[in-house]
């Protein structure tokens, strides 16, 4: 599924990899070749995958209404015409996988994403027939990364994801949380268990994760997917109104989703973060924030502490 | 997962859709049912003459419109239309349907007598009123919530018929609608569509007015008339 776009991740791939040196990229070169976007190797295989990815909790879950999949489909697009591969989704979404797949299939996009789920069933024993599911809702073959979602009966799960893994069934497994929940277990499954991604909550105010699990993920060489990059949204409606810090642009931040998004890639042991959008202007502002320098260690602080103060 | 995760989410985590979906919901079934759609408003207005009047047969005319409004919305809007973004709503909308065909069921049993005049106008009240605050929500006329159509005004108004009843039936009635009640106000609570809070305030406010107001078939005056020999009960006489 990733062949085409792996050509195009060559441009990235360098960027990728100066990135995890250094958290500062260079601005792109936007008058002649294609633009440098940021990209982040997984771990266990080097892979490079774009750093902004797209989460579809809520936002992608409209039902059969046609001309809410239509305006969806736009959204999706421009992720795709700025570079993003990494699409999350979960059977607890709702209709939001049959969403994609129609996107998919309208945009003929199957080959150009990195397709990331979930197994959501504290059934252990359902773990291939639910992927099995999402596979026809997405219209794709195979996911390349299937994560047990929420801890949910994760021994089970783990250990079939495991096993489709060595059949080439998938080709990455995971394990997701959110909200800061039962972070005391997953450092225990990230310490115990290999895996090639865990997913989280991050962000300006939710920082717990900075504690033991980054670390940890750094340590353990785990791919990190942050979750609720905007606390839910509520990042904005709190911080919006405000002006952006007067040394933003030094550190490459043009508007509050760059703020917010780039003060989580510049945490050197993210991989991806996946922000969720109904609207196409907001999705190429996300995408913005792959381009141009990263915050280094300093401003970091600097940001945190500019928020906590609004 | 353990009941402490569960309790730290919040409302909103809960919820799995947005606004703009929900107020769609509305418009896309008022779109495919055009032009019968004119047809439902006609029926609710003509229900609760239907319910007043002295002989049986179009009391259970009557009875047989709630019934079948309820199995309309039930089926269209909860199971077809609202269930594939929200799972709870798939199970309600087959409870509706039960409900519905419940009441096709209780023929005139469920109206015992004719209705009273405030219940009438309540009635009307609520089938004319009711439909705009999803207008008011979405901010377009194609999202009227008309009875039959739409699960809010249809539990709103249904409760004046069903709180009017004897015991134990009127329990039994009430019980899907204030479950749909508490149900919707939170999503709409969750949503931050304040407007709709009006569907299930009116259905829980009319409910307990008429549960106040009508309980005993003695104190009704038509009542009295349509049922001869219990006219003479003391008003203070349990319902029969
Ligand atoms: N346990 C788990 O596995 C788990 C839990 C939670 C989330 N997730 C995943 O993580 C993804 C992201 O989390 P989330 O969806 O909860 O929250 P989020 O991405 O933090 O926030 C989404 C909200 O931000 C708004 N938004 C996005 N871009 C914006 C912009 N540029 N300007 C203004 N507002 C903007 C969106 O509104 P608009 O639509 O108006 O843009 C939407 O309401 C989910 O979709 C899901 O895939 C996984």
């Amino acid at each position: 599924m990733l062949e085409l776009s792996r050509r195009r991740f060559l441009i990235g791939a360098g960027l990728g990899g100066l990135a995890m040196a250094s958290p500062r990229l260079f601005a792109a070169d936007t008058a002649s070749g294609p633009e440098a976007f940021l990209t982040r190797p997984i771990p266990s295989t080097g892979e490079p995958v774009p750093a902004i990815g797209m989460g579809t909790w809520i936002t992608f879950n409209v039902g059969a209404d046609q001309y809410l999949i239509d305006q969806r489909t736009r959204v999706l697009e421009a992720f795709l015409e700025r570079n993003g591969t990494v699409i999350d989704c979960s059977p607890m979404y709702g209709s939001s996988a049959d969403v994609i797949g129609a996107g998919l299939d309208r945009l003929g996009a199957h080959d150009r994403i990195f397709a990331a789920t979930k197994i959501w069933t504290s059934d252990g024993s359902e773990t291939r027939e639910q992927a099995a599911t999402s596979e026809r809702r997405w219209g794709i073959d195979r996911f390349d990364l299937l994560q047990v979602h929420n801890l949910l009966a994760w021994q089970e799960h783990l250990a079939t994801l495991r096993e489709m893994k060595s059949e080439g069934r998938v080709r990455y497994v995971g394990i997701t949380t959110s909200h800061g929940r039962r972070h005391r277990e997953l450092a225990r499954i990230m310490e115990t268990e290999p895996l090639d991604f865990v997913q989280l909550t991050y962000n300006v105010l939710d920082r717990e994760a900075e504690e033991r699990l980054l670390p940890l993920a750094r340590e353990r060489g785990i791919a990190v997917i942050v979750n609720r990059p905007f606390q839910g949204g509520s990042l904005f409606r709190r911080f919006q109104s405000e002006p952006l810090p007067p040394w933003a642009g030094e550190a490459g931040v043009g508007n509050w989703a760059e703020f917010f998004l780039k003060f989580i890639l510049s945490h050197p042991a993210v991989t991806c973060a996946i922000p969720a959008t109904t609207r196409v202007e907001h999705m190429q502002e996300n995408m913005g924030a792959m381009y141009g320098r990263l915050p280094d260690t300093g401003q970091r602080r600097m940001m945190a502490e500019y928020v906590r103060k609004l | 997962m353990s009941g402490a995760v569960w309790l730290s989410y919040s409302l909103q985590d809960l919820v799995m859709f947005g606004p703009e979906v929900f107020l769609r919901l509305f418009v896309r079934i008022n779109q495919a049912l055009w032009p019968w759609l004119l047809l439902w408003p006609a029926a609710a207005l003509l229900l609760p003459w239907l319910g007043r009047q002295n002989s049986e047969w179009p009391r259970r005319l009557a009875m047989a419109l709630a019934g079948l409004a309820w199995i309309g919305c039930g089926y269209l809007f909860l199971v077809r239309y609202y269930g594939p973004i929200n799972w709870p709503a798939t199970g309600f909308g087959w409870v509706f349907v039960v409900q519905g065909l419940f009441l096709l069921m209780l023929k005139g049993k469920a109206l015992p007598a004719p209705l009273a005049w405030p219940t009438v106008v309540a009635w009307w009240l609520v089938v004319l009123v009711l439909p705009w605050f999803a207008v008011l929500q979405a901010g377009e006329m194609r999202a009227l919530a008309l009875f039959g159509v739409a699960p809010g005004i249809t539990v709103a108004a249904s409760v004046l018929l069903f709180a009017g009843q004897p015991a134990p039936l009127r329990w039994l009635l009430l019980l899907l609608p204030l479950a749909w009640s508490l149900f919707s106000a939170a999503t709409y609570w969750a949503l931050g569509t304040f407007w709709l809070l009006a569907y299930p305030g009116a259905a829980l406010v009319l409910s307990v007015l008429a549960l106040r107001t009508n309980p005993r078939p003695a104190r009704i005056p038509d009542l009295r008339s349509a049922r001869p020999g219990r006219g003479h009960r003391s008003s203070g006489s349990p319902p029969g």
